[in-house]
């Protein structure tokens, strides 16, 4: 019964949290066309850097209500994450914690760490649009997919990439296509995600870029639903700040428990 | 000469031997039809229940049977199936499979599935999936990431053939292993829900997404024919370590199916009853006013020194030769009228949901086995010439005086 | 006419070895076909009875497009007042209980399974489910924070009565939905699929910890009859539409809707039953067609006689007519009379199948089978094989009228 429960909790994400976290402005040089695989990774190691804390505020639509919910987040490399609800009070403290391929939650109120058995990865993670898969698996992006450049276009002083992912043929990952547009600064602006068919299931559009840690980076993201756009999850950094490494004692169980009481 | 007399004496009144003997006619009928369709919606179901993964026999780890997951899967080379394979009656077929709960995604759907690792030539002969693709083609020689799919659940899922599925699942560590899988076959079958449970990929791509080695979840068996899983588990069991195995038969599996067909069996034989007593009262009543308008006759015979015993033999005889010509014809259209049903079958489409909750088939194709109408015919015959004996006794009875004082 | 009733019911006892056997054949017809009918309509009605009490009730109230997606958010709001407002006073309505549902994982010390979570209201459950009666150890509710655990999830956990279980969900509001639950008690349906994934909750506390701020997903009714079940689906979706709120009311669905399987098995089974009915009432007419025939070959003679006094070939047939009309009568009266008898009495004692628990298992059902009893089941068949015989009756009668006196009289 749980199996079959609705498709929804995949839907609007995917890298929302990749995104989200970022460093290392990577000199762009101004040769001719860069390559599409070179712009991918610059851009994905400019949002992940090596490592980020932050503070965002997340907030889901849907057609009867909406939730808010306000998040702290340590992220470190491509597979180690950890994050921890700060608000509403109800549910202040709750964790999950990503390490390789595991996933861990963590309750203060039962206090008690649940491995996620796999049944339970493409449910949605804390009632948002990201489902445990997209938690995941973050560094997909890099190592599944073939990236060619489709064309690019000059606005605002700035160039934009557009490029066409395509999953290697054996790669574990559910998307026919994903489209990227690119800034020459590394900053990824619109991510758009297909079925096989080519038909788009959801896009993520990155607005608001400001300067943070001396870097641009934009501060919304936001994930909607192709055919249903008033379903969508939209997240706002309040704090982010990026660094060259923390201390490996936050990616572990223990602080997980720690951290959430 | 009694043969011919009793033969000549049915037909002295044509209009009444034609009249029961059109009541023997569609009794025997009634149960010949009855009996193929139920024994072919038995067998169906049985074959059905037996294919669908289950064997005759099974042969698994004694935890997996109440909860079958990865951490309970035997031993790699345990059972020996080289010792156990000769053993088996010839013409069997066995093969051992992986089977563990998995989740089944793409961009649109993501859910809960039994993703059964097989090993296509092996498989091909014990379960429904070698002769069930309707669409791509079942596993080659090059299929290392095939995954074999329901139709239901190709519509659940709204994908089509080559397209992929990532396919999730819990390792032999308690690690989740995602692994995608391209569809290159379709299968139906007549459950639905059959066509969105199961997922089928190679057993050697099963055994390394989950790290299980040479490891099974479980081997199962196909006799050639139902009825002796009970010996050949008795002749396998003694060579197996019990700690180690469980060895359980279809009836073990598939209780409730085990259940039906006894009761179906018995019912069958309730109907007959039925059928022959509204046949009897004819059968009776027909013969004894054959004989109270013969009542001169037989005083006549009496008289002539034949013994009692000889009148009631002839009576019998009249009533073996209706019988006989009854079953005879009875038969030939109850045969008929199974062969015809049997080309097209009765299909039971509309009513998929009650099919479906009965494990029962689609189109039910009657079937008739020559012990189900030896059976038949030999119930009707000796019921039909046990009742018999009342009139005949009756006639035997009859003494030359008072049958030359009847008018 | 008084007159060839008497004469018709003399002359039927004129051969009363013939008339007995023939009698009995209507009766022995008539009989089986008063207890099947009846044994098949009481299992149908068994069988609904079972499905209806194991879970879904006759009807239920549930909010627009749950029974499709069964996403938490699909809920209503369910209090006294709108209790009152659609349901008191209807005499139909004889229990309800409302229930919510959630997924979540639940989780032993040992393993963890993603999992149903139902939150049912202890005591109004009782008067609509056989809940109660199927928690196979500890007990129903003994806390108003405990659980029961269906018997294959429990074996699966490795739990028992005492034992901790985690919960973590998501609530309606996609709040985070957790708690400690100690198993008050393990149950078992006999469905796998329910047995196999279920943890029950008071209500109360399930609202709490889903956050469902009141609402529920359905609410089961137990209607006094089968037979109300149409009516009331109705009137209860017109009380609704008439109740003006936010969002769109919520629907009132069957059994039918809720399980339409059994609904099409039955329908099956009906259909196979009367036509081997079918086939039974043919045998005994062309069983018994004999003594027609020959209530009037037998007395061609006779028959000539009376028309040679004046007597018209039409009375005639209607004497022979009556008299088939009596034997017929006289054999579904005893047949009805036996029938209503054994019914009566399996109705009282139930019928053991031996080895078909396990199918009704399947159902729910356990142990005995009872017929039913009720005018159709009385009549239907009975009526059947009048019409049936008396049709075979009318062929042999439409000879007299090509009867004439001299011919007839010459024969032998």
């Amino acid at each position: 019964m749980i199996l079959s429960y609705p498709p929804l909790l995949w839907r609007l994400l995917g890298s929302l949290l990749s995104w989200g976290l970022l460093l290392i402005p990577s000199m762009a040089s101004a040769a001719p066309l860069p390559s599409a695989d070179t712009l991918v990774r610059d851009a994905f190691e400019y949002w992940r850097g090596s490592a980020s804390t932050a503070r965002l505020t997340m907030t889901i639509h849907r057609l009867s209500w909406k939730r808010t919910v306000s998040i702290d987040a340590w992220t470190q490399g491509e597979s180690e994450s950890l994050f921890v609800i700060r608000a509403p009070a109800k549910d202040r403290g709750n964790g999950t914690l990503k390490k390789g391929r595991g996933m861990w939650i963590y309750n203060p109120k039962v206090n008690r760490v649940i491995k996620l058995p796999p049944s339970m990865m493409s449910q949605s993670w804390q009632g948002s649009d990201f489902s445990n898969n997209d938690l995941a698996k973050t560094d997909s992006l890099i190592h599944d997919y073939t990236h060619t450049l489709k064309h690019h276009t000059t606005h605002g002083g700035h160039t934009i990439y557009t490029i066409k992912s395509t999953p290697h043929p054996d790669a574990a990952v559910i998307w026919g296509q994903i489209i990227l547009k690119i800034r020459d600064d590394h900053i990824l602006l619109a991510e758009t995600f297909f079925d096989e068919a080519l038909e788009p299931v959801k896009e993520m559009v990155a607005s608001d870029i400001r300067s943070v840690s001396g870097k641009s980076f934009p501060m919304v993201w936001k994930m909607v639903q192709v055919e249903s756009p008033d379903r969508y999850t939209r997240m706002v950094y309040e704090t982010l700040a990026f660094s060259q490494g923390l201390p490996s004692h936050i990616f572990t169980r223990a602080n997980l428990i720690s951290s959430g009481r | 000469m009694y043969r011919e007399l009793a033969w000549r004496n049915i037909w002295r009144n044509p209009r009444r031997t034609l009249v029961i003997l059109t009541a023997v006619v569609i009794g025997i009928w009634s149960i010949i039809f009855l009996r193929a369709l139920t024994r072919g919606m038995e067998s169906e179901m049985l074959a059905s229940g037996i294919k669908n993964l289950t064997g005759h026999i099974q042969i698994q780890q004694p935890r997996y049977v109440d909860d079958p997951v990865v951490d309970y899967s035997m031993d790699a080379g345990y059972p020996p199936m080289d010792v156990i394979a000769p053993l088996l009656p010839l013409g069997s077929a066995w093969a051992g499979r992986v089977r563990v709960g998995a989740v089944a995604a793409n961009a649109r759907h993501s859910g809960g599935i039994t993703l059964v690792g097989i090993d296509p030539l092996r498989e091909a002969s014990v379960s429904f999936i070698g002769g069930a693709i309707t669409g791509g083609h079942f596993f080659g020689g090059s299929d290392g990431n095939s995954v074999l799919v329901g139709r239901a659940l190709l519509e659940k899922y709204e994908t089509i053939l080559g397209r992929k599925l990532i396919l999730m699942s819990q390792d032999i560590h308690g690690e989740i292993v995602s692994r995608a899988f391209r569809i290159t076959g379709i299968f139906d079958s007549d459950m639905e829900s059959v066509e969105k449970m199961y997922l089928f990929i190679p057993l050697e791509a099963a055994q390394s997404m989950l790290g299980l080695g040479k490891r099974l979840s479980e081997i199962s068996i196909l006799l050639t024919d139902t009825g002796h899983e009970v010996s050949v588990v008795g002749r396998i069991t003694p060579l197996l370590d019990d700690s180690r195995l469980a060895i359980t038969t279809w009836q073990d599996r598939l209780p409730i199916l085990a259940a039906y067909l006894n009761l179906s069996g018995s019912f069958i034989y309730i109907w007959y009853g039925v059928v022959f007593i509204a046949m009897g009262f004819g059968i009776v009543n027909t013969t004894l006013m054959a004989i109270f308008e013969r009542m001169r006759e037989f005083g006549l015979i009496r008289a002539l020194g034949v013994s009692p015993g000889g009148i009631i033999g002839g009576v019998i005889l009249e009533s073996f030769f209706l019988l006989l010509l009854g079953l005879l014809v009875g038969n030939l259209f109850g045969m008929a009228t199974v062969f015809l049903v049997a080309i097209h079958g009765i299909d039971l489409s509309a009513l998929s949901a009650g099919t479906e909750m009965w494990g029962m088939p689609r189109i039910i194709t009657p079937m008739l086995r020559c012990m189900d109408l030896f059976i038949a015919n030999a119930v009707i015959l000796i019921l039909g010439l046990g009742v018999s004996l009342y009139p005949a006794i009756k006639a035997a009875r009859i003494t030359p005086v008072e049958a030359l004082r009847y008018t | 006419m008084n007159i060839d009733i008497a004469l018709a019911w003399r002359n039927i006892w004129r051969n009363s070895r013939r008339t007995v056997l023939t009698v009995s054949a209507i009766a022995f017809a008539a009989s089986i076909l008063v207890f099947m009918l009846s044994f098949q309509l009481g299992t149908y009605g068994t069988m609904i009875d079972a499905s209806v009490s194991m879970r879904t009730g006759h009807v239920q109230i549930q909010a627009a497009g749950y029974l499709a997606d069964q996403e938490i958010q699909l809920a209503f709001s369910w209090d006294d007042a709108t209790r009152r407002a659609v349901l008191d006073g209807d005499p139909r309505v004889v229990a309800t209980t409302p229930r919510a549902h959630g997924f979540a994982l639940i989780a032993s010390d040992k393993r963890t399974y993603g999992g149903m979570v139902t939150g049912v209201d202890p005591v109004r459950e009782k008067s609509v489910s056989t809940l109660a009666a199927i928690v196979r150890r500890g007990r129903y509710f003994e806390r108003s924070d405990g659980a029961l655990v269906g018997e294959i999830l429990a074996r699966n956990l490795d739990v028992d009565v005492g034992d901790e279980l985690t919960l973590l969900g998501q609530g309606r509001d996609g709040s985070v939905a957790a708690t400690v639950v100690r198993v008050d008690g393990v149950f078992a349906s006999g469905i796998d699929m329910y047995d196999r994934n279920v943890v029950l909750l008071p209500l109360p506390f399930f609202q709490d910890l889903f956050s469902m701020d009141g609402g529920v997903h359905e609410v089961a009714i137990r209607a006094r009859s089968l037979g109300d079940v149409a009516l009331l689906k109705r009137d209860l979706n017109r009380r609704f539409s008439a109740l003006a709120g936010g969002g769109p009311p919520p629907v009132v669905l069957d059994w039918m809707d809720l399980t339409p399987g059994l609904l099409q098995s039955i329908q099956m089974d009906l259909v196979s039953g009367l036509i081997m009915y079918l086939i039974l009432i043919i045998v005994v007419a062309f069983s018994i067609l004999n003594t027609f025939v020959m209530a009037i070959f037998e007395r061609t003679r006779e028959f000539g006689m009376m028309m040679a006094i004046g007597i018209s070939p039409g009375r005639l047939m209607r004497l022979v007519l009556t008299e088939s009309f009596f034997m017929t009568a006289t054999g579904l009266l005893l047949g009805i009379i036996f029938g209503v008898g054994v019914t009566l009495w399996f109705e009282r004692y139930g019928i053991l199948i031996p080895g078909s628990d396990e199918i009704m298992k399947a159902y729910g059902i356990s142990g005995r089978l009872y017929p039913k009893l009720s005018l159709l089941s009385v009549l239907a068949g009975p009526c059947a094989v009048l019409v049936i015989t008396l049709l075979a009756a009318f062929f042999p009668a439409l000879k007299i009228r090509t009867m004439t006196p001299v011919e007839a009289m010459r024969h032998v």
